[in-house]
């Protein structure tokens, strides 16, 4: 109690950041671990870590936390209506590596740090590959495209309406919380998961809305992938990319979620053409034995 | 060439969406007639004063003071939103109606409007603002303490919980007297 105060509220005493830090420690912890693991698991491009990853993110990130980038955020940042940064800094810090990972990499959270794309991309991994239909190119180009109508669809129905709540229609992350009570909207989180069984991450390359927000920002990537002059005829990277981000020589940005999966093929000197050449090159005249792509 | 196409057409879209911006702007989301909500905080109170003087307030009387001159007061009602403007839940701050007595203990909490993505199963259902009810002004409010934690809905509930302490608190340094609010 402060002198002269007959009250002495306890949020009066100034509040230091020990005190703050202190009550939210475990929360920025966890937080801090998870964005590591993603970040190592990214940066030696090991499946293993990866696949550690999207269970820490569909378990931690997704039921336990429910921290996922939803377009209520988007909403939010457009308003300026954030929540109190001293009394969530955990959240803060999630959402500012999402900013700051998307300036970097591009759809880097898409492809390992949202619970739900972990969570079909965990889907994919196990369901038999027999069930998949590969989408055509060019409806899958199409088909891209809508994320982007929907994104100004649902801002422009925001800023006339004003009404948040409408992220139940254009988003399945809510799926997580497990709170909602709507019938209809269960039912349609079960005709989307039933549809990404023989679709892979078919809302995160059609549908998402802050996939296409962040696929926008990814246009600011800094450290772009690598790209050979090889990569104008070999399509190796194209035919391997589950995402559909890769388009002759151009990695498509909007699309891309840093996988890792085209980095891992043409890291390997015996699959890539472009190391294969060189290999060529420095023994003339020797016979160029290419590697089958998949097994 | 299609990269280019899809930036420009997503940019007019973004743009279109923006014009709504200023279209919608500057609405106003407190309840101008919450009549209902202070009748459930003072069950028996006769009549309230309009909302006014500093802080921002309503008088909850005994008697009609059209009828009785000067008749007793209950307590007061006060919106959070009128006291801390600054708290901030998940999108935007919270409505909540609360109303104390003069010895300083709440008599009720409505939740009235939110924006909040997980509001409706964190601080919408009528059970969250009823924790309040009998809480002394210089009791805890923490939460997962004496008020209930929700999982998943952590900032909506926190955020309602601070509004609710820091404008009880602030309305009680205002107009009640320390010696009458027992802990």
């Amino acid at each position: 109690m402060q002198p002269g105060d007959p009250w002495g509220f306890e949020e009066d005493v100034a509040e230091t950041w020990g005190d703050l830090l202190s009550t939210q420690a475990v929360d920025l912890g966890v937080l801090a671990a998870f964005l590591l693991l993603a970040y190592v698991s990214f940066h030696r491009k090991s499946v293993r870590l990866k696949y550690v990853t999207l269970l820490a993110a569909v378990a931690y990130m997704g039921f336990a936390k429910s921290y996922l980038i939803s377009i209520t955020n988007i909403f939010s940042v457009l308003e300026g209506n954030l929540p109190v940064f001293k009394y969530n800094l955990a959240w803060y810090l999630f959402f500012g590596f999402t900013v700051v990972s998307t300036v970097l990499w591009g759809r880097f959270y898409c492809g390992r740090v949202c619970a739900y794309g972990a969570f079909t991309q965990l889907m994919d991994a196990i369901l038999p590959a027999a069930w998949r239909v590969d989408v055509p190119k060019a409806l899958e180009a199409r088909a891209g495209w809508i994320k982007f109508f929907l994104l100004a669809a649902v801002l422009a129905y925001f800023f006339v309406t004003k009404d948040t709540m409408v992220y139940r229609f254009v988003e399945p992350f809510w799926m997580f919380g497990l709170s909602e009570t709507s019938l209809l909207l269960w039912g349609g989180i079960g005709v989307l998961l039933a549809a990404t069984v023989f679709v892979r991450n078919l809302y995160c390359r059609f549908l998402c809305p802050v996939g296409a927000t962040l696929g926008l920002m990814s246009y600011l990537t800094v450290f772009k992938i690598k790209r050979w002059s090889e990569c104008t005829t070999c399509k190796i990277c194209e035919k391997t990319c589950e995402w559909g981000a890769i388009e002759g020589p151009n990695i498509l940005v909007t699309e891309c979620v840093r996988c890792d999966d085209c980095e891992r093929v043409y890291a390997d000197e015996a699959k890539c053409p472009h190391w294969r050449i060189l290999d060529y090159k420095k023994r003339k005249g020797g016979m160029i034995p290419l590697t089958p792509v998949r097994g | 060439m299609v990269k280019w196409t899809r930036t420009c057409s997503v940019v007019a879209g973004l743009l279109v969406a923006l014009a709504a911006v200023a279209a919608a702007a500057d609405r106003i989301f407190t309840n101008p007639k919450p009549d209902g909500h202070l009748r459930a905080l003072f069950p028996k109170a006769a009549a309230f004063s309009a909302l006014s003087a500093t802080p921002m307030h309503f008088k909850a009387y005994a008697a009609d003071p059209k009828v009785t001159p000067n008749p007793p007061l209950l307590g007061y009602a006060f919106w959070t939103t009128d006291l801390v403007p600054n708290e901030f839940g998940y999108h935007g701050p919270i409505h909540v109606l609360v109303g104390m007595d003069l010895t300083g203990v709440i008599t009720g909490a409505i939740v009235d409007y939110d924006s909040e993505p997980y509001g409706y199963f964190s601080m919408q259902p009528p059970e969250f603002g009823a924790q309040f009810t009998g809480k002394s002004v210089r009791a805890g409010f923490k939460v997962g303490a004496d008020v209930h934690a929700v999982s998943r809905a952590t900032i909506s509930i926190s955020s309602a919980t601070r509004a609710i302490r820091d404008s009880a608190r602030a309305m009680a340094k205002a107009f009640l007297n320390p010696a009458d609010v027992k802990p």
